[in-house]
């Protein structure tokens, strides 16, 4: 029993930490711009199969340049990789906001349609690029340690602390940056904001941009602590977490994703160790419609008594 | 007994509060106004009252029944009707569709008179403001002023007994203002029973239909009595100017 | 004597159908898919085509049934697929385990696809927007999960249930025969679908519907009890979903667990994108042409077009074509937001206006006279 909790305790943190960076870009543009990106998970998945790619790419560059004896190759080339993979997604996201959400922004369900579209291309021309086979994809970092008992890899104590200071640093952006806090005004009142000359077609592109990039931040710290492989179809279930998650915690609240992300990451812990894999997925989600049911604007929504 | 008794409304958002502690009653076939600088929390009242917000303290009396916890569209079944500061008029339904939403209300359905058909009935609503030539425009092509013409037919479609309007005048040119006035008068004398609470800032306007004036400056009640009383009231006119007369 | 009253009731008919151009256009549509298994001999008349339009039959109706709530009510649901799944589900469970007649399964598994409607209702009603897109999305989720890996013996797990030749509606035809009576079927529900759930559109209590839509606040300031409509609302839109289901279980006889995945559910959707939000027949359009794209441009056009170009990786052509369905979903989103079927109606009514104008334009230029002064 102590065991099982424990156990709970070390993953269902480690991919707290993780998912809280996927719930925060989610967040970050429905917050900013109103759109449901359904398209978040996919941005993930590129994060993840591009770190496999910048890894081939660059490590052979480094071997030529700095010899095969330097110390932990693998590992700089791998880093220099992630970040390569995260500037990337960055530009996709932005490329998908002008191309797909940005001529039919106001219409919500045209975006989503839109979002969910471009998700289905995405996938396709995954499957096409690398087919429907596993690519390993990870950060190699090694060692373990033992964490109340538990033999923990440290690439994942790596991953959770990386996630967690990234997460704070763009929190902290967006509270104290002068960005940040046109975006903020951006999600309290559009109209307000634009009056005070706020050019919120620029201010869209870079949230979308930094949420695509913590989107691929999530998906490669995912692939390095917990996983190891990329797969075509990983973007669903991704997706789904994001939508509970933020939900749960409410729309364009940035703590709500943070406490969100590790509800719903100890509940499908402790029900993928105590029960088994089959029902796992089914958890976010009825832990979300519960929340629902108290609070219909999640835990930290913005609650307005008269609706606009 | 009054028809509508607010007893010690309170309401706070945050740090703020926008309604504190008001009272005031309204008898049949009594007209008031309210009136006071913006921000005086002139809506946030009308929204308690209509059961649009909830108050933190008070009640809300209709006819000697606590309405305070009552659901808007039960308030409105019950008798109280109200249009909004900013119009909200139904943007894909032509106009007469806008006014036959509110006679699908149950209230609505029990006041068409026998072998009217509900066509009829938002017909005549729209003829008594003057919009029948735009009955079957879409209402998103039709301009302000009609707009608030339309909202007022709207409230008028459930026959209440007391009727809010917020800010009626407001953006009317003064054609359109003198109509209205006009409507307004001669409705008092088809309904006498009929109460009518009206919030407005063009005071000429207002002046002139009105019985009494409450006065309510930052969620307070600060002066109440007829309207000559009121526009030499010290205080008031104090309000108003910020102190400098 | 009866001659007259049969003439009467034609030429009133022919004056009906004449008097919109609209009404025209959709009557010459219902003459098509009623003619067409005979009028292309060896190419519709393929039992495997027929099939093919009897899918897009049923879709059709699942289609307008999600317009329903979603394009009139403005209630987004994400979730439509339950209802398919539920109908599939029930009315094949029934058939297969409890042996019971096709007039007894339907209507029961229509009854639990209303009941369902409203117990999704009571959470769904007090949520807007986003919120209630998500929540939608989960309770089909959840039944997936549950038909796939739980009471085997009841769901029979991935495999799903399938209907035995013998219990089918059309059981001892020649499959020629078989699928065209499947198809005229499906056509004739489709049709009774469409009529209805337009007539409730375009009724007083589809007036209260699109009060909803625009300005919930503003439509509970006009007395409606808007949790009431939108359970209503919920109710006919899961009812003919359910019976798209049911549809799907007798006609095309399998009810599998991807009955209840978001691929289904956003089979509206797109199909409603293409044809128009809100108007009903819309989505039946689209429909038709997502089936046309989908089945006869992909399966017979596209793989022919790529030969061409000497193509022929036949898994690479299988990533592409769903690729290309997108694509070309996606650019139909963007450009046209309001749906194709809206470009044919947008002009049908301009050209109704037009007619109209020569009485109409004196009657604004007085209106905006006496605006002037």
């Amino acid at each position: 029993m102590l065991r099982e909790l424990t156990l709970i305790l070390v993953f269902g943190t480690i991919s707290g930490g993780i998912l809280s960076l996927l719930a925060l870009g989610f967040t970050l543009i429905y917050g900013v711009s109103r759109i449901l990106n359904l398209a978040h998970g996919s941005l993930y998945m590129i994060g993840a199969y591009m770190l496999y790619v910048f890894t081939s790419i660059f490590v052979p560059i480094f071997t030529s340049f700095l010899g095969s004896s330097f110390p932990n190759l693998d590992l700089v080339a791998a880093i220099f990789a992630a970040l390569a993979a995260i500037g990337f997604t960055g530009g996709v996201g932005a490329i998908l906001y002008i191309a797909t959400i940005h001529p039919i922004i106001g219409d919500e369900i045209a975006t989503m349609v839109s979002t969910v579209t471009s998700a289905l291309i995405i996938q396709q021309i995954i499957l096409i690029i690398f087919g429907s086979t596993f690519y390993p994809a990870s950060i190699p970092i090694q060692g373990s340690s033992l964490i109340l008992g538990v033999t923990v890899g440290n690439k994942a104590l790596v991953a959770l602390s990386a996630s967690l200071i990234l997460f704070g640093f763009v929190a902290l952006f967006v509270n104290k940056s002068k960005i940040g806090k046109a975006m903020k005004a951006l999600s309290q009142d559009r109209e307000a904001a634009m009056l005070m000359g706020v050019n919120t077609t620029k201010l869209f592109l870079l949230a979308m941009a930094i949420s695509a990039m913590l989107a691929a931040t999530a998906g490669i710290l995912e692939v390095t602590a917990l996983t190891g492989t990329a797969a075509a179809w990983m973007w669903l279930h991704p997706l789904a977490s994001s939508f509970a998650i933020v939900i749960l915690g409410g729309l364009g609240s940035i703590k709500g994703s943070l406490i969100g992300s590790f509800i719903i990451a100890y509940s499908e812990t402790v029900v993928k160790i105590l029960v088994g894999g089959a029902i796992t997925p089914v958890v976010p989600l009825v832990v979300m419609m519960v929340i629902l049911l108290i609070r219909s604007k999640g835990l930290f929504g913005k609650r307005v008594e008269m609706e606009d | 007994m009054h028809v509508l008794e607010v007893e010690n409304l309170t309401k706070r958002f945050g740090g703020l509060t926008a309604v504190n502690n008001v009272s005031f009653f309204v008898d049949e076939g009594e007209r008031v106004g309210i009136i006071g600088p913006n921000g005086a929390g002139k809506t946030t009242l009308f929204n308690m009252i209509s059961g649009f917000i909830k108050p933190d303290s008070g009640k809300v009396i209709f006819r000697g029944e606590d309405i305070t916890k009552l659901p808007p569209y039960e308030i409105v079944n019950k008798g109280i009707a109200r249009t909004f500061q900013v119009v909200r008029p139904f943007r894909h339904l032509p106009v007469i569709a806008n006014v036959m939403v509110a006679l699908k209300s149950p209230r609505g359905c029990r006041k068409i008179e026998w072998l009217k058909t509900m066509e009829r009935k938002a017909a005549d609503l729209l003829e008594d403001v003057g919009l029948s030539e735009l009955m079957l425009e879409p209402a998103e092509n039709v301009g302000h002023g009609d707009l608030k013409r339309l909202e007022v037919a709207r409230a008028l479609a459930t026959e209440p007994d007391l009727l809010m309007l917020d800010e009626p005048f407001g953006g009317l040119n003064p054609i359109e203002t003198e109509f209205l006035t006009k409507s307004l008068l001669r409705m008092h004398l088809d309904e006498p029973t009929r109460s009518i609470i009206i919030v407005e800032h063009k005071l000429y306007a207002l002046m002139k239909i009105v019985d009494r004036v409450i006065v309510l400056h930052q969620g307070e009640k600060i002066a109440e009595g007829k309207p000559e009383e009121i526009v030499k009231n010290k205080k008031v006119i104090e309000v108003y100017t910020g102190g400098v007369i | 004597m009866i001659k007259s009253y049969i003439t009467r009731g034609f030429s009133s008919f022919v004056a009906y159908v004449f008097d919109v151009p609209s009404r025209l256009l959709a009557f010459l549509c219902l003459l098509l898919l009623l003619l067409l298994p005979l009028v292309i001999k060896g190419y519709t008349a393929h039992p495997y085509y027929l099939r093919i339009l009897t899918g897009a039959n049923i879709l059709a109706i699942f289609a307008a049934s999600w317009d329903l709530l979603v394009g009139r009510t403005g209630q987004i649901s994400l979730g439509h697929a339950l209802f398919y799944g539920v109908g599939a589900y029930t009315s094949l469970i029934l058939a297969t385990r409890y042996n019971l007649p096709p007039w007894v399964t339907i209507p029961f598994a229509l009854l639990l696809g209303v009941l369902v409607a409203l117990l999704i209702g009571l959470p769904c009603t007090r949520v807007k927007g986003p919120y209630l897109a998500l929540v939608t999305m989960t309770f089909p989720l959840i039944m997936y999960t549950i038909v796939r890996s739980s009471l085997p013996k009841i769901f029979h797990g991935e495999l799903g249930i399938r209907l035995p030749f013998k219990k089918a509606l059309f059981p001892f035809l020649h499959i020629i025969q078989q699928r065209t009576a499947e198809y005229y079927l499906s056509l004739a529900i489709l049709f009774i679908s469409a009529v209805i759930l337009y007539k409730v559109a375009s009724s007083k209590t589809g007036i209260v519907f699109i009060s909803i839509l625009d300005d919930e606040v503003s439509s509970k300031a006009c007395g409606i009890n808007v949790t009431k409509y939108k359970l209503l609302s919920f109710a006919i839109s899961g009812l003919f979903g359910t019976l798209a289901g049911c549809l799907q279980g007798y006609l095309i006889r399998i009810a599998s667990p991807p009955m209840f995945l978001l691929t289904v559910s956003f089979i509206p959707i797109v199909v409603t994108y293409f044809g128009g939000m809100g108007t009903i027949y819309g989505p039946i359009v689209g429909t038709y042409v997502y089936a046309m794209l989908d089945n006869f441009f992909f399966d017979v056009y596209f793989p022919q077009l790529l030969k061409w170009g000497g193509i022929e990786a036949s898994t690479v052509l299988g990533y592409l074509e769903l690729l290309v369905f997108s694509l070309i979903v996606l650019i139909i989103v963007l450009k046209w937001p309001r749906g194709i079927a809206r470009l044919v109606t947008d002009k049908l009514e301009d050209l109704a206006e037009a007619r109209d104008l020569d009485e109409r334009g004196p009657r604004i230029w007085k209106r905006y006279k006496t605006k002037g002064q």
